[in-house]
């Protein structure tokens, strides 16, 4: 008995022994630990491989990257674009590109039709009315009235910008490059009580009565002043080059 | 009788629960001590039902078969020879060898018995 003891004892240890040997094969089949037996040069082969692999891939980022802050941007643009046409219609009124309307004053000169029959009684010539208001005047008078706070001048209906000009050539008066004849019509944008009464301050109508002429001023709470329709003339602008297509 | 099976049981939970992962390169050599191991258990059960079962010869064969067999297969990779290859032949002809007869043998005294 004590024999078959034994024998039972060392066929247990030796199937225990069995088992862990069973379970450490298997485990290491089912979960095999990576060793490297590739040479160097194989590894470096593998390696400069992967920083191929890591370079393309770092470059699709920022080119994706890329694609997305277009996306963005253009997405803003949408944005911006209003603001932009705020912006483009402000500077065309400043520009004098489009019509503005506002509170203002309209100042008419005329011959007066007494004076002109005083001088018809008295068998005076008849002067060309023309010849009677210069340009002198009318620069006096829109340098008047822009120092006075007039924000947007025309000269019948032409529209008076920063670089206009008003002179005599021969005996008409052209506004920049038109001709204009009477009765001169002046429309001026701003507040109506200081224009006024700085135009009587500065003796606006004696002025012109001296040169037979009748001065009608007339305040308007919904002035028209047209766009500026002549060619204009840019000497040192020039368009940005435009940014891509996004 | 079924303590050396309670024992497999046991070795098999205490390995895995020794968590050894063997790496690759002596991966092996332990199969093939365990298939001298797994050759002489079967040569064992098949001594005993030859009633010619002997301990020392059982113990010694075990332990000389495993350690053998890994040691002949790693000097075989020291060589530069295939002795692992070899040892796998020998051993797999010699287990399934013993499992036929131990099936012959079971199959003979199960015949006895039903004639009986």
């Amino acid at each position: 008995m004590g024999q078959n003891r034994k024998i039972t004892f060392i066929l247990t240890t030796i199937s225990a022994i069995i088992g862990v040997m069973l379970a450490v094969q298997l485990q290491s089949n089912l979960h095999p630990l990576q060793s490297e037996s590739r040479s160097i040069t194989e590894l470096r082969k593998v390696l400069l491989q992967e920083q191929e692999k890591s370079k393309v891939l770092l470059a699709d980022i920022s080119k994706q990257e890329q694609l997305l802050s277009q996306y963005q941007e253009s997405l803003d643009s949408v944005d911006s674009i209003g603001v932009m046409k705020e912006e483009l219609s402000r500077a065309q009124k400043q520009a004098g590109l489009a019509s503005v309307s506002g509170k203002g004053i309209i100042i008419q000169i005329e011959q007066d039709p007494i004076l002109n029959e005083q001088w018809d009684a008295e068998n005076l010539p008849l002067p060309d009315p023309s010849n009677l208001v210069l340009d002198v005047d009318l620069r006096w008078l829109t340098n008047e009235l822009l120092a006075n706070g007039a924000q947007v001048l025309s000269i019948n209906n032409n529209r008076l910008l920063s670089n206009s000009s008003i002179r005599n050539v021969g005996e008409k008066i052209q506004v920049d490059t038109k001709t204009i004849r009477m009765p001169y019509e002046i429309k001026a944008l701003g507040n109506p009580d200081t224009l006024i009464s700085s135009m009587k301050l500065e003796g606006l109508e004696e002025f012109f009565r001296s040169v037979n002429m009748k001065v009608t001023i007339e305040e308007r709470e919904n002035l028209v002043i047209p766009a500026f329709n002549g060619t204009k003339h840019i000497q040192h602008m020039k368009p940005i080059k435009a940014k891509g297509d996004s | 009788m079924w303590l050396p099976i309670v024992g497999l049981i046991a070795g098999v939970v205490f390995g895995f629960y020794l968590n050894i992962n063997v790496p690759q390169e002596y991966s092996s050599y332990l199969s093939i001590a365990l298939l001298a191991g797994l050759d002489t258990i079967f040569g064992g059960i098949r001594s005993h039902l030859e009633r010619v079962f002997n301990v020392r010869v059982f113990i010694s064969g075990f332990f000389f078969n495993t350690l053998f067999a890994a040691g002949l297969a790693f000097l075989g990779a020291f060589l530069g020879i295939d002795l692992y290859l070899a040892a796998i032949v020998a051993f797999g002809v010699r287990l399934f060898n013993n499992l036929a007869i131990i099936r012959r043998i079971l199959l003979a005294n199960w015949l006895n018995k039903r004639d009986v």
